[in-house]
């Protein structure tokens, strides 16, 4: 069942303290029934976003809507239409992952009759039901994220707003999630909005991607759409022993312009694509350079991350941290 | 229309049940949404049914609140006792009833301040977030703390009650009287819970605990909690006179007080 109101948002300000826009003005437009990928590097302004949109912090100026309903004005309506898992799980160690299901039926006023057989039924979407009666103190950083999942579904919301839900979670659990994710917008017309500082997770899920830095929205489309924006593939080439990176430099950049590569390898973006990788080899050769791998690496959200903010995604992980040290 | 990736997680999806029932799908849940006073409500017990739930399955969490004031008690009213018979001592239902008053208002007091700790606790460790985002009524949340307070000290009161009287407390004045003692001690429990509801919500950490429980502890210190006003002297009578927990003391003792000897 596809719900009619999705998330809006128009010149959503947050300041800070001292002055610090964490989020400076943003437009976005979620349609019902879509997952919205919201990606940025830490500090971006991707969860101070999502507090707005939950009424956790009152906008500093702008507007939103959520399920239809204004989040200043409106918070109890919006609240009792969103389910929120949020960056860290908010659980108490002291309570059982059944009681803690208990609870948040109750917390939305779940009639008490309904409660057991509503958490029953979460506890075994989730596959927490053997560890159910156990304390979450005692869980693992998986089964917290999937009981916060289940938390943030007691109530059957229409739109599901997920900070950053993978974070710390192995590949297997991490798969999962992504699965169970899918499958919500999939099957059940859940809206998503899931911020997330890893480009495959927005890649595999989102419909559409938004990429905020310094709290501003740099670019916005589908991950097709994006990664066509920026177009051509880049090779990458790692020297074998003996040969120069200066050397391997000076023939790639005959093929396009330099770009990052990783520590030991020459990258660069191909002028005319693919069709450039025969030349390349052919000059390679003919120079006597040997190679110990060549990569052709097509467009990936990073590249877009690089072409719109001048720096990678991994990079401005690495400035934000220094920035906070 | 939006494409959406297909048996793509299959592989991984072991935790997940895909069999589980799937009534998740998308649609209003809250039966009584309209309603505000049911929103209310069902937030308040909910908050309070979890606090009381923390409280009495964690003894290190309900033994201080129960232990201090029996201990309060039982050093004051027994190392104390012969101040009974000091001249001046006019309270007539002897010594352990002077003492059970200012125990009883005390363990009031502190029950509220000790769930204002509670609340600066989920703050700190973002449990409160959850609630934030539950609450369609955010005031039911204060409600269900408040709740909480009173339910808590209710249990430390009915025991200190029963230690008191197992002790010889004697208890002078009517029904009426005592009523209105125990209900004066819960609306000190209601103030002392929004007191250190406003300090925990307000700074949201743990570290706010002194701020919470200094005031509260020298505003009941500086009343008369040892002997009458009429015994104070100096600077210690002046703050007591214009305290307002003397007035509240001498409230309570009027609860316990017997008429009869009262009048004497």
């Amino acid at each position: 069942m596809a719900q009619a109101h999705g998330i809006e948002a128009e010149g959503l300000v947050r300041t800070f303290k001292g002055g610090i826009r964490a989020v400076d003005g943003i437009d976005l437009r979620v349609e019902p029934g879509e997952i919205y990928g919201f990606l940025g590097p830490n500090g971006a302004g991707k969860s101070t976003t999502v507090h707005m949109l939950t009424t956790l912090l009152p906008p500093t100026s702008g507007t939103a809507r959520v399920a239809g309903f204004d989040i200043v004005k409106e918070g109890p309506k919006v609240r009792t239409a969103i389910g929120a898992a949020l960056q860290e799980a908010a659980l108490d160690s002291l309570l059982t992952g059944r009681e803690h299901l208990n609870l948040q039926c109750a917390l939305h006023g779940i009639p008490r009759s309904e409660r057991r057989a509503r958490s029953q039924e979460l506890l075994e979407r989730v596959g927490l039901t053997l560890a159910a009666d156990r304390k979450v103190g005692g869980y693992s950083g998986g089964m917290k994220r999937r009981l916060d999942l289940a938390l943030a579904l007691a109530h059957r919301p229409t739109i599901l707003f997920l900070d950053e839900p993978t974070t710390g979670l192995d590949v297997q659990s991490r798969s999962a999630l992504w699965g169970e994710v899918a499958r919500l917008a999939r099957e059940d017309g859940v809206t998503v909005f899931l911020t997330t500082q890893y480009l495959e997770e927005a890649d595999a899920l989102a419909d559409r991607v938004g990429i905020i830095d310094h709290g501003h929205i740099v670019a916005e489309g589908t991950p097709a759409q994006l990664k066509a924006q920026i177009g051509r593939p880049t090779v990458e080439a790692t020297p074998a022993d003996g040969a120069t990176p200066e050397a391997i430099a000076r023939i790639l950049e005959r093929f396009g312009e330099p770009t990052g590569g990783s520590a030991k390898g020459v990258a660069v973006r191909l002028e005319h694509g693919v069709s450039d990788l025969a030349g390349i080899v052919r000059a390679l050769d003919s120079e006597g350079i040997k190679l110990e791998n060549l990569a052709l690496h097509a467009p990936s959200l990073d590249d877009v991350f690089l072409a719109k903010t001048g720096r990678s995604l991994e990079g401005a992980e690495e400035e934000e941290a220094e920035v906070e040290a | 229309m939006i494409s959406r990736p297909k048996g793509r997680f299959r592989w991984a999806s072991k935790w997940f049940d895909r069999s589980a029932p799937t009534a998740t799908r998308a649609r209003p849940a809250r039966p009584d949404a309209g309603t505000a006073s049911g929103a209310f409500w069902s937030v308040a017990f909910a908050v309070a049914w979890r606090v009381l739930h923390n409280v009495f399955t964690t003894p290190s969490l309900f033994l201080p609140g129960m232990i201090f004031p029996l201990f309060f008690f039982t050093a004051f009213a027994g190392g104390l006792s012969r101040v009974d018979n000091i001249p001046g001592f006019d309270f007539p239902n002897g010594y352990t009833a002077f003492q059970f008053v200012f125990v009883l208002l005390q363990s009031a007091a502190f029950g509220g301040v000790f769930t204002g700790f509670g609340i600066a606790r989920d703050f700190e460790y973002g449990f409160a977030r959850r609630l934030l985002l539950a609450a369609p009524r955010r005031s039911g949340i204060v409600a269900g703390y408040a709740l909480a307070a009173a339910g808590r000290w209710a249990v430390t009161a009915t025991i200190l009650t029963i230690v008191a009287l197992a002790v010889g407390m004697q208890v002078g004045g009517g029904g009426v009287d005592l009523v209105a003692l125990y209900a004066l001690a819960l609306i000190v429990n209601l103030a002392g819970t929004l007191w250190a509801s406003g300090i925990a919500m307000r700074l949201r950490t743990v570290q706010a605990g002194p701020i919470m429980q200094l005031p509260v502890f020298l505003t009941l210190f500086f009343a008369p909690v040892y002997v009458p006003l009429a015994l104070l002297n100096g600077w210690l009578h002046s703050v007591a006179s214009v305290n307002p927990a003397t007035s509240l003391l001498e409230a309570g003792w009027r609860g316990l007080r017997s008429a009869e000897r009262a009048a004497l």
